[in-house]
């Protein structure tokens, strides 16, 4: 069973609530997106490793991002955290048995699974002011000719550390935050993309 | 904004990492064999020159990994930056 915690994602204060700028404007400058009940794990091991590299190929059916700062989306969002660490993003009901699974997968390989599901949250932020607002907090190049669909970085945003990816078509990021700075970082949002107009939803 | 190449992620701010002081000093292997002055001069003693510094940064809002920095004290200017070698994972 999965831990009752992980079906509070601590927003609810923030889905009743419309900027004034909404109120004016017709389609809000940006929406943020809550997806509650996703497993992250985080993923350990040699890329240089023909065995590890098949062992998690045959649990996630899906390529690791090797090259820096990238992902591999699918049936999980792989993200690229550094030379020998990844993190993975999947739907948590599909996958109750993944950890295990992943686990089982690379034993006895210098290798190491982390459940990381009741720490992290992820934030899906779109609209047509979403590059401007994430701007404001974070130092990292969000033009698209940089930040493009594919590419993802951990950094720094309004001081809280997060990991940024766009996802396929390029409109939406994925902003991965720990829990407890949750609240934090919605109120940043919220504050920072009021002249643009600003909705929250469960996705 | 002053910019700091990770060897990993690549050219980021400033405010993404934090430093490690000078790079290169391992700890003896024997600590008993030491004497009082060798030991502090491990402990205590860095060159703190004026000019060329190999450092040691650590990228700890992105990878969290340890490397190594060569800057300017005095200009600041970075010639370059390294992974350090292997089994040196940094302090």
């Amino acid at each position: 069973m999965p831990d009752p915690i992980l079906h509070s994602h601590g927003l609810e204060p923030f889905l009743s609530s419309i900027s004034s700028a909404t109120d004016c404007a017709e389609q809000p400058g940006i929406r943020i997106g809550i997806e509650p009940g996703l497993c992250h794990i985080n993923l350990r091991g040699d890329p240089g490793s023909v065995e590890f590299i098949d062992a998690v190929n045959s649990v996630l059916q899906q390529d690791l991002p090797l090259a820096a700062n990238t992902m591999t989306t699918g049936n999980n969002r792989i993200y690229w955290l550094g030379p020998n660490e990844w993190l993975i993003i999947s739907s948590l009901e599909k996958d109750k048995d993944r950890v295990t699974n992943l686990r089982e997968s690379v034993r006895g390989q210098h290798a190491c699974v982390t459940d990381l599901s009741g720490g992290q949250l992820a934030l899906r932020i779109n609209g047509p002011h979403a590059r401007d607002v994430l701007a404001k907090g974070c130092t990292l190049d969000f033009h698209p000719s940089v930040f493009h669909s594919g590419h993802c970085a951990q950094s720094g945003l309004a001081k809280t550390g997060v990991l940024i990816g766009l996802l396929d078509d390029g409109s939406e990021f994925e902003i991965v935050v720990r829990r407890s700075f949750v609240d934090y970082l919605a109120h940043w949002l919220q504050h920072a993309a009021e002249e643009f107009g600003v909705e929250f939803s469960v996705i | 904004m002053f910019l700091i190449k990770c060897p990993f992620c690549g050219e980021r701010a400033e405010t993404e990492f934090s430093y490690g002081g000078e790079a290169g000093i391992n700890r003896p292997l024997d600590p008993d064999a030491l004497s009082d002055v060798e030991w502090a001069d491990y402990l205590f003693m860095r060159k703190n020159p004026r000019g060329a510094h190999k450092e040691l940064w650590n990228h700890a809002q992105g990878c969290r990994r340890w490397f190594g920095v060569e800057r300017d004290t005095v200009s600041y200017r970075i010639s370059r930056s390294f992974e350090l070698p292997a089994g040196d994972k940094g302090p």
